[in-house]
């Protein structure tokens, strides 16, 4: 158990036009889940893998538990990562791969058992022990690497996207077993993704990353409720935010279509262009509001996604599973101001 | 079974049974005849070569010709062994093709791990030049190799014999080994990396067993290369206690001005011996190579 630090890690690969990584600093306290979001390419892989010493910084520090750990070893760092191909030995049966970080510590073949089956009933595959990876199901294989990560005991739990080669129903119920695993264990974690569903069910924080540069770092309600960009409205949420170009003119916000919104009381910034956010559930239905056309009716059991058009500019708004309006057909639209976020139209930067 | 009050269309349950299978259209007789004739030609072509050697082995008064020993004998085994001192002759064919396999096998595992793996400024430029040295014709290197060698040293002994071997083989089987270790995932020594082995270790535990397949080949190619090689060992040896086969079976098919006539019953035999330790290692190479496929490739 420790903490971990990234101290304006900069890296670059000779290949690449740009940096991989951009002036990361970023600290995460001990015990905690925290993810690093982003799309492929951000730079998430490489902070992980700089973290556990397959990459080294070419600025910057990185420390655990306080100290720094830039030019130590892989072997040295105690971290276990579990990589997204599992990377399991393939000539070694599942037992031989749990137990090889063990056996290399030179513990005898008789606590390198009892630790294995442990961890292994920990997991529920105890009976998988005799097996070759090539022989498991790739859930399977998943928690072998999981097992062999667990068994060292390590101070930090890396994970790069160690569940993204799992089919779709597998993955969900994976994710909250890791959940209460790593809460269990009581150990810190840094788990990469790219899939901003998993991050939110996950994460106790999410680091969200474009480009190399950290966009925002906050709970999971933090960077869905009040993102700290266009970008992190975008990523966060599915369906995504609705940006709107609009114009500000005092109280109200006027998006394309004459569609007026009233705007937030206590925004600061001056009239002019701004891009208004609004979540798929901070717009409603009723008779009474804006008018604009449906393009679309997309039902999910449980909600309705609704597709229109204002003016020009199209929205999506979450409604509830009864609300069925004909594609092509007028419906009244209103936004609830609370949900209004303000975004700054040439930097895209929150600024309500 | 029929899904009862279900929303949708009703889906019946299956009332016929699936159509018996079909049978594999079979080929006709005149494609047949054909692929088996084909087939015929090139075994011949193959196997007349060896039907020359065992008629040939076993008859003291063979030709060039295909004849039928009029009277078989083993007595051309008994007079290589006796006369030709083949026995010593085999022994140093065996002994030099061994030891250029092992040379040759630890060289480029480490050179192709390392071009595969290191991350070098020019790598692409050594990679290039290797490669580029498996274009050389062996016989125009003849003259200098003569003279590096007898600069060197090297004639007439046993390391210059092996040394040489190995260095023809190496270009080629550098870039085969590269290869293999290409298709090895990083992920699986980083991951013994990170589980606490250091780099050589993690090397010889986790990638080499992975490797087997393309160290089998290497091991094979290198012992045949070195125990069929014949123009390095004329330049390199005139004494006798050194040669190895095929320099005895250059020498053997020459007749000096006419004065001794070619022994044909005598080079069978020794060619016949000389095709044994070749078997022995082709059989233990091709388990090598089986066993490191089966176990390691699936699963990656």
């Amino acid at each position: 158990m420790a903490d971990v630090e990234y101290v304006d890690v900069w890296k670059q690969f000779a290949s690449q036009a740009s940096a991989a990584v951009q002036g990361l600093s970023l600290t995460i306290p001990d015990r905690e889940l925290l993810v690093l979001l982003g799309p492929s390419g951000c730079g998430k892989t490489t902070a992980l893998r700089m973290l556990a010493g397959l990459e080294e910084p070419d600025r910057g520090d990185i420390r655990i538990g306080g100290k720094s750990v830039v030019g130590l070893e892989p072997k040295d760092r105690d971290v276990a990562l579990v990589f997204q191909s599992y990377a399991l030995y393939p000539h070694l049966s599942a037992q031989d791969n749990i137990g090889y970080p063990l056996k290399v510590r030179h513990l005898s073949r008789a606590e390198q058992r009892e630790k294995v089956s442990r961890v292994a009933d920990m997991l529920g595959i105890g009976h998988l022990l005799p097996r070759r990876p090539a022989q498991l199901s790739g859930g399977e294989q998943q928690r072998v690497a999981l097992a062999r990560a667990i068994v060292r005991e390590p101070r930090v739990f890396l994970m790069d996207e160690p569940l993204s080669n799992l089919d779709a129903k597998l993955r969900v119920h994976t994710r909250t077993e890791l959940k209460t695993l790593q809460r269990e264990l009581g150990t810190t974690m840094v788990f990469v993704t790219h899939d901003q569903a998993e991050a939110m069910s996950l994460a106790n924080r999410i680091a969200v990353l474009n480009a190399g540069e950290l966009q925002q770092i906050g709970t999971p309600d933090e960077v869905y409720d009040r993102p700290a960009n266009v970008f992190v409205a975008e990523f966060i949420g599915s369906p995504p935010m609705n940006l709107l170009p609009a114009s500000r003119h005092d109280d109200s916000l006027v998006v394309a279509g004459g569609w007026r919104i009233p705007a937030p009381a206590l925004a600061s910034a001056p009239n002019g262009e701004v891009t208004v956010g609004l979540r798929p559930e901070g717009i409603s239905i009723e008779a009474d509001g804006q008018t604009a056309e449906v393009v679309a009716v997309e039902p999910f059991g449980s909600e309705v996604i609704v597709d229109v058009l204002v003016g020009s500019q199209s929205l999506k708004i979450r409604a509830a599973p009864d609300v069925r309006p004909n594609p092509g057909s007028t419906v009244g639209i209103r936004a609830d101001p609370a949900a209004v976020r303000l975004f700054d139209a040439s930097t895209g930067l929150a600024t309500h | 079974m029929t899904a009862l009050a279900a929303g949708g269309e009703q889906v019946a349950a299956r009332t016929t049974a699936p159509p018996a299978p079909r049978r594999a259209r079979r080929a006709g007789p005149i494609e047949w005849l054909l692929v088996h004739s084909v087939f015929l030609v090139v075994c011949a072509f193959f196997l007349i070569p060896f039907l020359w050697l065992l008629s040939a082995a076993f008859d003291e008064r063979a030709s060039a010709y295909i004849q039928w020993p009029a009277a078989p004998t083993i007595m051309n085994f008994v007079r290589i062994f006796t006369e030709h001192d083949f026995a010593r002759v085999l022994a140093n064919s065996v002994f030099v093709a061994v030891a250029t396999m092992v040379l040759v096998v630890f060289a480029v595992s480490l050179a192709g791990y390392s071009l595969s793996r290191l991350d070098l400024r020019h790598k692409d430029w050594i990679t290039y030049a290797v490669l580029l040295l498996q274009t050389m014709p062996i016989s125009a290197t003849m003259v200098p190799i003569y003279g590096l060698a007898r600069q060197l040293g090297l004639r007439n002994s046993y390391l210059g014999l092996i040394l040489i071997h190995a260095a023809i083989e190496l270009p080629f089987l550098i870039w085969l080994m590269k290869g293999f270790f290409d298709s090895i995932p990083r992920h699986l020594e980083e991951a013994a990396w990170l589980d606490g082995r250091s780099r050589v270790r993690a090397l010889f535990e986790i990638v080499l067993p992975l490797a087997r397949p393309g160290l089998g080949i290497a091991a094979g190619l290198a012992f045949l290369s070195a125990w069929a090689e014949v123009l390095m060992v004329v330049i390199l040896i005139d004494q006798d206690n050194l040669k190895t086969v095929p320099l005895a079976f250059y020498e053997a098919m020459r007749t000096q001005g006419g004065y001794t006539e070619v022994q044909y019953g005598v080079i069978a035999a020794m060619a016949v011996v000389y095709l044994l330790p070749v078997m022995v290692v082709f059989f233990g190479a091709r388990r090598l190579m089986i066993r490191g496929l089966m176990s390691s490739t699936r699963g990656l």
